[in-house]
This record gives structure tokens, sequence and C-alpha cells, in this order.
């Protein structure tokens, strides 16, 4: 693993958790992640932002080892993403952007599953933990086609983190909640990190960025424009949705 | 409502385009077209083992199966859609956004199958038929009837296929007194030597009555489809008891038993486990027994079962279809599961479904009083279910059901099967125990099955 420390964050080295190097991924005619490199320290709350299309979820993917990357290499709690992406995928939480449990399994019967592939010991006291602080246990009998977005990204969210990962990775954590639930989710992940685990989220929510994260990198078509500490941003007063403008305008041309 | 046909047209062909690819979706029809043209040119050399008739018969049976398929699969569209490329929804189900009932866009969309699938199927049929017709002595005439008829046939099953559903949406019980009704009516006239299948009587001796009947049959049931259409119903949400953990505990002995309960339990609530088992199963061997029946002057002793048998097996090799259906690996991807996993898995669920293809041969071999030489057919049977399994496995990984009808793929895959199953055959017919040497296409199998576990697993899937 690693040691250094994000350009411009001032910090001595600390363990990166997820190590990025010159990652570049290439579908047909599109580069969609052009020569990436990042890296993310331990017991943060990173947030990965840009505009749609800006190459995140193209990002989430690799790190999972859902996409091989066109060059370049990645570590996640220093396994490689490409020779071990299974191994990487047994020790991380993942929530994708697009909610997909199985169509035909109940809400309880997708949970037993993931469950049971990670083979989690306390799965029936966890389930009940998540059902109870996600308010949907009166949906765990119900189809996952038959349940509303929302519903679906509880379910997701729940599945990400039975196992207690230290790193989880979530594709847009928050779109599909509604308000009351995005404050249980973000004091969910404060509190999660403040246990010294890691949670690496995408989005283009930049309110919501500032508000939770504590690092930061901004993508716009594909490439990397800059990384640092939310806290040196908006120590000047400025806030990071008018930093991340002023950077994709000058940065993409806008 | 002309442009929500056209759009619903391009939303078809572009389904069908990201799914196989353009070109060779595109070459689908000529695939058709080539195929009708040859095998019309072989009637003149069938005809002795075959008499017209009993061809007509199960052609325009094929067409029949062919609408009843399609009418299901359009209306399951968006499910499989869902799951094989995440959220996605087809304009058949836009009703809450666009200005238009949902009466209107059932209609487009009935209409929409209708000439859609007549261009892509029945058209390229006939094209092929007509082409040959001349060289194998057949009328001029026969092919724009069998266009007709044909057309008809393609038709009656769609529209039944649709009636049958909107009948199931509105009550079970209600579907199960109206195929008794219909099975009834059906044997009744059948004793009485009428045939209730007009588009067949029409081929058989055309009159304008038949004609009108024959369509009558298509709009009444596409009305009452229409009339029936309750779209609140897609609106529930039922509860289901827990079944996972219990069907796992029973599978325990295999290597993924929460996977396989899923297959188990995907196959049970998605209703795949009794429409494969009748579509996809019951009803096309009982036509290929038809078609043997009809060969059995003519085939040695035995010869008929273990032929059926191998027939079976590539049938029940199918069902490794049924258990990717409703799958994609994208539930799987944020999980410590590769690719190779999840399709071993499905390997052990086929394994699982093989008693199904196992007794049927062995329900068949008493019945027909060959229990003798049961051991040979039943070996013949799973031998050769496992092998094109194995080939399925091999040519298509977590997706047979889009890349089967690759015609480059498909083409692999009969080529494939074809040769060892025809050597195969021939030696069964020389002796009935000479069937059992088909155990060489379980190792065979294993080791292409490995082979394709290791492709797919090094191959990048599209997963959320």
């Amino acid at each position: 693993m690693r040691c250094e420390h994000p350009p411009g964050s001032g910090d001595a080295c600390v363990t990166a958790i997820l190590d990025v190097r010159d990652l570049t991924k290439v579908y047909g005619d599109t580069t969609a992640l052009d020569n990436v490199t990042l890296s993310v320290e331990e017991g943060a709350l990173f947030g990965l932002l840009g505009p749609n299309g800006s190459g995140k979820t193209t990002m989430i993917k690799s790190l999972t080892g859902q996409v091989r990357p066109s060059g370049g290499s990645a570590t996640v709690l220093g396994r490689d993403v490409v020779a071990d992406p299974v191994g990487v995928r047994s020790q991380v939480g993942i929530i994708p952007e697009q909610e997909t449990p199985p169509s035909f399994l109940t809400s309880e019967e997708y949970l037993h599953l993931v469950g049971a592939i990670r083979k989690i010991p306390d799965i029936e006291e966890q389930m009940t933990w998540w059902f109870e602080y996600l308010e949907f246990g009166e949906k765990r009998d119900v189809l996952c086609k038959d349940l509303s977005r929302g519903t679906r990204q509880k379910l997701m969210f729940a599945q990400a983190f039975l196992h207690r990962p230290v790193l989880a990775l979530i594709d847009e954590p928050l779109i599909n909640f509604d308000p009351i639930m995005q404050e249980k989710v973000k004091d969910f992940l404060a509190d999660y990190v403040k246990k010294g685990n890691t949670i690496f989220i995408s989005t283009h929510i930049l309110e919501i960025a500032e508000e939770i994260c504590s690092g930061f990198a901004v993508l716009h078509k594909g490439k990397l424009l800059s990384t640092g500490r939310v806290a040196d941003v908006t120590e000047g007063g400025m806030h990071l949705g008018d930093y991340f403008l002023s950077l994709v305008r000058a940065g993409g041309h806008v | 409502m002309f442009e929500l046909f056209l759009a619903m047209m391009k939303e078809e062909w572009r389904v069908h385009s990201t799914m196989f690819g353009s070109l060779s979706f595109a070459l689908y029809p000529v695939l058709i077209f080539a195929i009708a043209c040859m095998g019309s040119f072989l009637i003149p050399l069938i005809r002795p083992l075959l008499p017209f008739g009993d061809l007509a018969l199960v052609t325009h049976a094929l067409f029949l199966l062919l609408g009843l398929m399609v009418g299901a699969f359009g209306l399951l569209i968006n499910e499989v859609m869902e799951r094989r490329f995440g959220q996605a929804s087809t304009l058949a189900y836009a009703a809450r956004t666009l200005p238009l009932s949902e009466r209107v866009i059932f209609l487009n969309f009935v209409v929409k199958d209708t000439v859609y699938y007549f261009v892509l199927w029945v058209l390229p049929f006939v094209a092929g038929f007509a082409l040959a017709a001349p060289f194998a002595g057949i009328p001029l005439a026969t092919p724009a009837l069998l266009l007709l008829t044909l057309s008809l046939s393609f038709l009656t099953g769609l529209s039944m296929a649709f009636f049958l559903s909107m009948v199931y949406a509105r009550s079970k019980v209600l579907l199960a007194a109206v195929s008794v009704l219909l099975a009834g009516a059906i044997f009744t006239a059948h004793l009485g030597g009428v045939s209730l299948f007009l588009p067949l009587t029409l081929f058989r001796a055309f009159s304008p009555v038949t004609l009108a009947a024959a369509c009558a049959v298509v709009l009444i049931l596409a009305a009452l489809s229409i009339a029936l259409l309750r779209p609140e119903a897609a609106a529930r949400a039922k509860h289901h008891r827990e079944m996972l953990v219990p069907l796992a505990r029973r599978l325990s002995p295999l290597p993924y038993p929460a996977l396989a309960a899923k297959d188990c339990i995907d196959l049970l609530r998605s209703g795949s486990a009794v429409g494969q088992t009748l579509f996809s199963f019951l009803i096309p061997l009982g036509v290929i027994w038809f078609c043997l029946s009809l060969l059995d002057p003519f085939l040695p002793a035995s010869g008929i079962l273990l032929l059926f048998a191998a027939l079976t097996g590539v049938v029940a090799s199918t069902m490794y279809i049924w258990l990717t259906m409703f799958d994609s690996f994208g539930p799987y991807a944020c999980l410590p599961l590769g690719v190779a996993d999840v399709m071993k898995s499905k390997v052990c669920s086929f394994a699982v479904l093989q008693l199904l293809p196992a007794a049927f041969i062995a329900l068949v071999a008493v019945c027909a009083g060959e229990a003798a030489h049961l051991l040979p057919a039943l070996v013949l049977c799973l031998s050769v279910s496992f092998y094109g399994l194995a080939v399925t496995v091999y040519l298509t990984g977590l997706s047979p059901n889009v890349l089967l009808y690759d015609p480059r793929v498909l083409v692999l895959y009969l080529l494939a099967l074809g040769a060892p199953l025809v050597a195969l055959i021939v030696l069964s017919f020389m002796n009935p125990w000479y069937a059992t040497a088909s155990v060489v296409l379980v190792g065979v199998g294993w080791w292409v099955v490995q082979k394709g576990f290791v492709k797919w697993e090094g191959r990048e899937v599209v997963g959320y």
C-alpha cells in the first residue's frame, strides 16, 4: 500500500486505503477515465464529484472490479482490483447507482442471500437492525420488483453494510431518499467514519458533499481536475459548489 | 396514434438490435428465408415419409406457438429489460407519462407486434418457401395461401396470449374456467371431426366463410383483451413468505445452495416453472413426438424412443435459458462473486432441473412399452442435455436468451450439437445399447463447460 497524501492536503503521510495510479478507461471512442491518480486515506469520508457523464460511475466500477481499466492500476485495501476483484468485493460494501436487487426475492430473502454469500453469522440481528433503522420492516416480505425506488435504495444500503465493511463505495448515496431519510443516512455515514471506517461516495449534489465529506476530488470528462480537503476550500468562505463550478468551467471550457 | 405506432416499431427494433447487435439481428430474417428455402427444396424427398398435410399441420402449429411466445414475451418485456439493462422502461408502460389511455397504448402495441413479427418471421418464411415452390412441384398459388394462413396462425397465437394474460390479470379462477372451456371445446370439436384451428382448415380448403371465421377469432380475442385490460392491476404489491432459507437448507449439498435456492424462487414466482415446463418443454416435445411417430414405420426397433430421448436432451439443455432469463450479473456485482461462480451455481440448478426430463423419458419409455431400453434412453437424454448445456455456457455465458438469437452463435451452437447428435442417433439405431456411448459427451461437456467458465470470467460483464 502506498503512503502518499493527496496534492494540496498538506498532510504528512497517512495510510492510503484506496490508491489509484494513472487509471484510464476507454469505451470505444469515449475516454471515461483519463490518467486519473487519486489516493484516499483511511477514515475519510471522500466525495468524488463531477457532472453527469464525468466518469464517476466508471471510477467506482473500476475500483470494484466491475470494469477492467484500459491502463494504470488501482488497489483497494491493498488488493489489486484487476487481479483480485472478488477479494476486493469481499472486503468492501458497494451501493450501485442503479439499484438492482433481484426481482423475485423479497427484501428479507435478498438480505438472507447476501448474508449467505458473505457468510455473516449474525445475519438475523443485522437484518432486524437495518429494517428498523431505515424504517422499511413492513416491506420485508414484498418482492424487490414491487418496491419503490426509495425502498430499493434502503435495501441496497442495508446489503452494503450488513458485513460492517471497513470501506464502502457508494454511487449517489442519497438520490432516492426523502429529506428525513437523507438526514438519517448522513448521520449514519458520519458516525461510521468516526469509528475508523472509510466511505467513498460519488455525487453531483455538492451541498451534501460539502456537508459530510472530509476529502474530495473533482472529475470532469474523465480527467481529475482537483483533489484536496473540503475544509481547505470552505475555510476561506467559499462554497464547494462555487469552487466546483469554477473548476469545471475552466477545466472543461464550459 | 400513428406516431406512437412508429415509435413502438423503432423501440422494438432497438431492443432487439441492442440485445443482438444491429447486423446480427438484421440477418435474422435472411436466416429464416434461407432455412425455409432449403427446407422447401427437400419437400419432394421427405414427402414419402411426411405427407404434405402433416407438414402443413406442423408449420401452422409452429407459427401458432410463435404467436403465443411473442405475446407472452411482449407482456414481460419490461421485466426482462430491467433485469438485463438495469432500470428500463418501454412505451407500452408509458401511460402515466403520455396523454394516452392504457387501451390506446395497448392497441398500438398489438398492431406493432402484428406488423413487426409479420415482417420478421412470416414474410421471410413464406418468401423462402415461394422461391423453392416451383422446383418442388408445388402450385404457385400455395405460397400466397400460406402467407395468409400462417399470418392468421401467428395472429391467433398472439391474440390468444394477450387474451389469456388479461383473463389471468382479472382472476386465476376465471383463467382456469376459460382454459377448461377452451380445452372442452377443442376436444368436443375433435370428436365431431371438426378442427377449431381455422387457419389450417383454411389452408386445406380455402373458403370465404372459413376466412371470415378465422379473422373473427383473431379480432374477437384482441377486442376482448383490450376490453379486459385493467391498468391498475399492475400496481398491487403482494406479500410472500420467506422461502430462501428453508430452500437453501434443502439444497445444502450443492456448492452454492443460496444461489440455487434463488433460482428456484425465480422460477416459481416468475411463473416460469409452470409456463416454461408447458411451453418450452412439454408442448415442443409433444410436437416432436407427433412428428417422430410419422417416421415410426421407417425406424428400427426402439429407434423412435432413442431418437426422442436424444431430442428431449436437446430441449432439456435449454433449461439453462430458464435459469438465466430473469437474471443478470447486476445483482451479484456488489457481492464477492465472480461471473464463473454465478455460472457454476446455474449449472448446479440445471442439474436439479434434469429430474424433469429424466422422469419424462422414464414415463414415455414405460407408456411406449419400451421399459427394457429405459437405461440407454436415459443416459442418451441426460448426456446430450449436459453436453448441450456445456456448449450453451461456452458460447453464451450468462446470456443464452440473448446470444442464441445471434445467427453466428446459433450456427456454432447447431454445428457443435448437431455432429455428435447425428453420430449417436446412428449408433443407437444400430443397437439401442450403443446409446450408452453418449457418456463420452459428459466428459467432453465437462471440459467445454470449464473452458466456458474461464472464458466468461475473463470478459467484462456489464453489471450495474
